[in-house]
């Protein structure tokens, strides 16, 4: 009698074990989806990082490249910044979207407290490094115009009532308010501590760790936290019911979004460069957050999300 | 390696093994309490009995991350809603085999329990519970190592414990910090289950034990 208990559990983990690996094939399936459309024109190849708005980013490049007859391989599911430098690196990948202040810290090595405090002075010197790389030689192209920050964020009645605009206002008054905040933010030397060093009254009620974004948001809502943390182009803030507090001191590097491309590429195909600043230069903070609310909040297609945009915005023929 | 011990020396750290250790108590406890009594209740009759193990394993396929999204609104942030939903991870293996168990005594025993002039009460608790026991208690260390293995999703709402640390190992592209979280909560499950173990072992009748001893002799 104990081993048909045995059974019964082993049996449940059997289930249980099929039912993960059937979740994962149909994972795998859904990203491979969309390949090149079999035309014979020069190759491609698009990678991003794994989540909305850098697979918007690529679907875009990829949409874009399309349109000008090239034949792309999508790669929009890799992972961390080193993963996406490998790809570039062994060619798996022709280029991707990096964050200049991702690229700064991650790639160059260098330590946070060490960034500079403009966008352009980020850039030079993320661009010159990429460009004088020894191993392979690289490109990063001229930014979007919009940065996708960290973002402390309240509801905007709550932060008018309390008249509390700057991050120093919120400061002087955190006393009486619930940060909710994430594990990586509370533990890494650019976050919570860095905040704290350069806002030196801040001192929060209480501080609750809630590891998911979207119910970050929810927690404000339902007023279970009054100040929360996201990014600045998080879907969610495309509503003009919650606020991003501003950073008067510019605490954070800088973190716009540009491709990275290999320069054998660029070399080979010299329109390159024209077609992807064409997208960038269609693209804004308030785009991109409606474009990340529209896949992550109202589900729709990313691919369908990224055509509508780059047709209304004249990028690629309707 | 060196990152690795940092975690476990944070400050946080012991409380979210304690928070982690309560879910583990709290979530199984009212597990037992809510299982075994419906178990008593719907095991006489076959239809009942195949509702309540139909209901348990619907329950088992939800995803627990599903339940604690759709708690959030009714117990807000935090521990609240993560024991609901710990809860609900609980129940079906133990109500499951409490079913099983209580059903599957021989109907030669309750014969002759009966006949021995043994009332109803006395034959649930002085027969039909201690032969099932084993069974029960499979099913309970079933659901106190899936409750250790999921409370780690209580991070996502702001329920603390040891998934704090894979998520922010993850976040940060920090093996170290995910394995330090990782490890713990194998430990604390191998913990458990060898903690059920030995209470299955003292729960078994003597009498059972001895004829499970007999019955793998003979083979």
């Amino acid at each position: 009698m104990k081993n048909k208990t045995m059974l019964n559990r082993r049996d449940f983990l059997k289930i249980g074990g099929a039912g993960l690996a059937g979740a994962a094939l149909l994972g795998v399936a859904g990203c491979g989806g969309g390949g090149g459309s079999g035309s014979s024109g020069p190759k491609v190849s698009v990678g991003s990082k794994k989540f909305t708005e850098q697979i918007l980013l690529g679907e875009m490049y990829a949409q874009a490249f399309e349109d000008k007859g090239y034949d792309v391989t999508r790669k929009l599911n890799l992972g961390s910044e080193q993963v996406m430098d490998k790809a570039l690196q062994d060619g798996t990948i022709d280029l991707y979207p990096e964050y200049t202040g991702t690229a700064y810290v991650a790639i160059l090595g260098k330590p946070p407290e060490s960034y500079p405090k403009t966008e352009e002075e980020t850039y030079k010197q993320v661009a010159e490094y990429y460009k004088n790389r020894k191993d392979t030689q690289m490109q990063m192209l001229e930014p979007a115009p919009f940065e996708n920050n960290y973002g402390i964020v309240m509801l905007t009645d709550t932060a008018n009532e309390m008249n509390i605009k700057t991050l120093d206002d919120l400061a002087a008054k955190s006393g009486d308010l619930i940060f909710s905040s994430y594990s990586e933010f509370q533990n890494r030397s650019d976050g919570y501590d860095n905040m704290k060093q350069h806002y030196p009254k801040l001192d929060f009620k209480e501080i609750k760790i809630v590891n998911d974004l979207g119910i970050r948001y929810k927690a404000l809502a339902e007023g279970e936290a009054d100040v929360g943390i996201g990014f600045t182009t998080d879907g969610q803030l495309a509503s003009p019911k919650l606020k991003v507090i501003k950073d008067t001191k510019v605490i954070w590097p800088k973190y716009y979004p540009a491709p990275v491309v290999l320069q054998s590429f660029l070399d080979e195909n010299p329109d390159a460069k024209k077609i992807l600043n064409s997208v960038d230069q269609s693209l804004n903070a308030k785009t991109m957050r409606e474009m990340n609310g529209a896949v992550d909040l109202e589900q729709k297609d990313y691919e369908d999300v990224a055509r509508q945009h780059l047709e209304e915005a004249g990028v690629i023929k309707s | 390696m060196n990152e690795f011990m940092n975690v476990l020396q944070r400050p946080d750290f012991i409380e979210n093994v304690r928070i982690h250790i309560e879910y583990l108590v709290f979530a199984t406890l009212i597990g037992i309490l809510i299982s075994i009594p419906v178990a008593i209740l719907v095991y006489r009759s076959p239809s009942t009995s195949t509702a309540a193990i139909n209901v348990g394993n619907i329950g088992r396929a939800v995803p627990s991350l599903a339940v604690l999204v759709l708690m959030f609104p009714i117990f807000g942030l935090g521990f609240d809603s993560a024991l609901f939903a710990l809860t609900l991870v609980a129940i079906p293996p133990i109500l499951i085999n409490a079913v099983v168990g209580l059903r599957q005594v021989s109907p030669q025993i309750l014969d002759s329990a009966k006949g021995m002039g043994l009332s109803g009460r006395q034959i649930l608790s002085g027969i039909q519970v201690p032969i099932a026991a084993p069974i029960i208690f499979a099913g309970i260390r079933t659901s106190a190592v899936q409750v250790v293995a999921s409370a780690t999703l209580a991070t996502f709402i702001g329920g603390g414990g040891l998934g704090d640390y894979i998520v922010e190992g993850y976040q940060r592209n920090s093996t170290a910090i995910a394995l330090a979280g990782a490890i713990s909560v194998a430990v604390l499950a191998f913990i458990t289950e060898a903690g059920f173990w030995g209470l299955e072992r003292t729960f078994t009748p003597k009498g059972l034990r001895i004829a499970q001893k007999r019955g793998r002799a003979r083979k």
